[in-house]
């Protein structure tokens, strides 16, 4: 049998994918691309929304903001998920290492809202933190409403998806090139740089795109742990969808963001094509 | 964290529902109102602890609780057919719903204990007569202020410029609504709060910025209850109600309104027209009305009573709430104003509140 008579398979797939993410995203042009209070009927196409957007720096700034937390926020990811994982993937046992990866997906099954909610009670000027400091007569923090609570709640929230792909980028390595560059006098460091790194970054590059996009978008881990004076963009279009009820601004806001999140992604998989190349001179 | 519990408990109560607590209800009270459930609508902690419980009681029937933390959210639901026997808005929700022909007229004959209401919540001008609407609870929007650090001389002088005062930056906690953001902003200039006049909003707009940019305020919700409670800042805008409990908490804390005028508010029972017991909705609201099952309520939430006695009770010596200046909040006070239902405005305040967010200071 030929992959060719399992192709029908996809179809559920594609119409799933049709009507849940195409449509709604021509739905989402179309309403960018329009004048407010349109029936369906009667489309009256305009740039306005965009002009809207361009001609105040409130908003280019939110969308800046935005980016630099989610940038920091995939940093620390990998630079703390990237340790984890490959401790994780260098564990002998078997048993021992489907334990660890178990305790680090256990989190996620609890839903992110609750979990957020519950840094909000540790967090909070009052929470778990500030009174086990003030018992011990030491100063209070202040640590909710701070760049500090946002970017440390999205750390927790993400850090699993980047710690997962890295691990299996690791786990699906071939042990036998860096068996092959000991055996050719290569030190640890040698072999992790030249060998190791170079051939788990495409799980590297997954974990950025599923921490990144998200880190962007969040709305609910800013209003909880920021406060309402931390508006990122997310914030700004859940407000123009669920209050100030312009949706065709918010649909232009969220297209923005989509095209400047394509952008990077493509920039992400034109990093991942060079260790490619590399690998292949190995 | 009032929405999760809220959540929690409305999830709760739906399941109760599922697994057969109907059965509780009896034959009788099912002949004479025509069905023995009755389904309230009603804001999360909003209630007294064995009120729902006690009625079911009384009246050998079953209550069905759902709760909602925002107006909006109650619409939406109500829009989408769900159906509901007792609903308990905010006043320009009323006028929308009344407007939108959603509500159904009272029988007054069915509720006599209409007559407990308290004279500062007659006549309010988004239904005067009683026409559609019981009130529930009512209050005023105000600051609670530390009185340690906050002199009030210096409240009477400055009324709600004192969120701009700069002696007081870091200390500001603002309600994260942009009705009652816009509220206090206009009020301080001078103006209504229902203005429509495009040169007054821009001037509240700036108002607002301007707090933004020199106070480094703090805008929250439901969590300014427990923070002011705990004393963490020295000024915040708060609903009464929520100031009555403030204050109960804390007695460094004082509730103040300013002379510039504020939002009188006033929460109501209706009942929607798709009502399938407005029989037994009449007998549910005038059983609230009663003494005992309001100063459960005003007892429980902390909100002002719309009972005379109760709210007189609680208030007086030995009331849970003697000298707590929050739990009588100003009636009649002539700048005072309810907000009126306007959806075209309320959406442009809110793009631009997001605005005044935004604004990195």
């Amino acid at each position: 049998m030929t992959v060719k008579n399992f192709k029908f398979l996809v179809y559920p797939y594609i119409v799933w994918a049709a009507v849940m993410i195409v449509i709604p995203m021509l739905m989402i042009a179309v309403y960018a691309f329009t004048v407010r209070g349109n029936d369906v009927m009667t489309f009256k196409f305009t740039l306005d929304n965009f002009r809207e957007f361009f001609a105040d720096a409130i908003f280019i700034n939110v969308l800046k903001r935005s980016l630099i937390v989610a940038v920091i926020t995939t940093a620390i990811c990998i630079l703390l998920g990237y340790p984890a994982a490959y401790i994780t993937a260098n564990i002998a046992r078997e048993k021992n290492k489907l334990m660890m990866v178990l305790l680090i997906t256990i989190p996620t099954w609890i839903n992110m809202l609750v979990r957020t909610y519950a840094w909000l009670g540790i967090l909070q000027d009052n929470g778990l933190v500030n009174t086990v400091l003030k018992t011990l007569g030491l100063p209070a923090l202040k640590l909710i409403h701070t760049d500090f609570a946002v970017i440390f709640g999205m750390v927790y929230n993400f850090i699993p998806f980047m710690i997962l792909q890295i691990y299996t980028s690791l786990t699906k390595m071939d042990k036998s090139y860096v068996e092959a560059a000991e055996d050719l006098g290569a030190n640890r460091v040698q072999c992790f740089l030249r060998i190791t790194l170079p051939l788990s970054l495409p799980g590297v590059i997954s974990g950025i795109t599923l921490v990144f996009l998200p880190a962007v978008s969040s709305f609910f881990i800013p209003k909880l742990l920021g406060g309402g004076q931390y508006v990122l963009i997310g914030n700004v279009i859940e407000n123009q969808f669920l209050t100030a009820g312009n949706w065709n601004f918010g649909s232009a806001l969220s297209l923005i963001m989509a095209v400047v999140m394509i952008f990077l992604m493509w920039l992400a998989k034109k990093a991942d094509k060079d260790p490619a190349a590399e690998r292949g001179s190995i | 964290m009032k929405k999760i519990i809220a959540l929690t408990l409305s999830l709760i109560t739906a399941s109760a529902a599922v697994s057969g607590c109907g059965s509780s209800g009896s034959e009788e009270a099912a002949e004479k109102y025509g069905s023995d459930t009755l389904k309230v609508f009603n804001w999360g902690e909003y209630i007294g602890e064995d009120v729902i419980s006690n009625f079911e009681k009384e009246y050998g029937v079953t209550v069905i609780s759902e709760l909602f933390d925002s107006n909006e959210m109650m619409y939406t639901k109500l829009q989408a057919g769900d159906k509901y026997d007792v609903l308990v808005p905010s006043d320009y929700m009323i006028e929308r719903l009344m407007n939108e022909e959603m509500l159904l007229p009272l029988d007054k004959s069915l509720i006599p204990n209409l007559d407990n209401l308290t004279e500062d919540v007659i006549g309010l001008d988004f239904d005067p007569d009683q026409t559609y609407s019981v009130p529930y609870f009512f209050g005023t929007v105000g600051i609670v202020y530390n009185k340690n650090n906050v002199p009030s001389e210096l409240l009477e002088e400055q009324g709600w410029e004192i969120l701009k005062n700069t002696d007081y930056k870091g200390s500001v906690y603002i309600y994260d609504s942009e009705r009652d953001a816009f509220m206090a902003a206009l009020k301080a200039l001078g103006y209504s709060m229902n203005t429509e006049d495009e040169d007054e909003i821009e001037e509240a707009y700036n108002w607002l910025l301007e707090l933004n940019n020199t106070m480094e305020p703090t805008y929250i919700t439901d969590e300014v209850i427990d923070a002011m409670a705990g004393g963490v800042k020295d000024l915040a805008v708060v609903y009464s109600g929520d100031a009555a409990y403030i204050l109960a908490e804390n007695e460094d804390m004082g509730y103040f309104t300013p002379n510039e005028g504020t939002n009188v508010w006033c929460d109501a029972m209706v009942i929607p027209s798709n009502s399938e017991n407005p029989l037994l909705a009449h007998e549910f609201i005038n059983y609230i009305l009663t003494y005992e099952a309001s100063y459960d309520n005003s007892y429980t939430v902390g909100y002002t009573s719309t009972n005379d006695e109760v709210r007189a009770d609680l208030s007086s010596e030995d009331g849970e709430f003697y000298g707590n200046e929050a739990y009588t909040p100003r009636s009649g006070y002539e700048l005072d104003e309810v907000f009126h239902d306007n959806q075209v405005l309320r959406e442009k305040l809110s793009s631009l509140w997001i605005k005044v967010k935004s604004t990195e200071s």
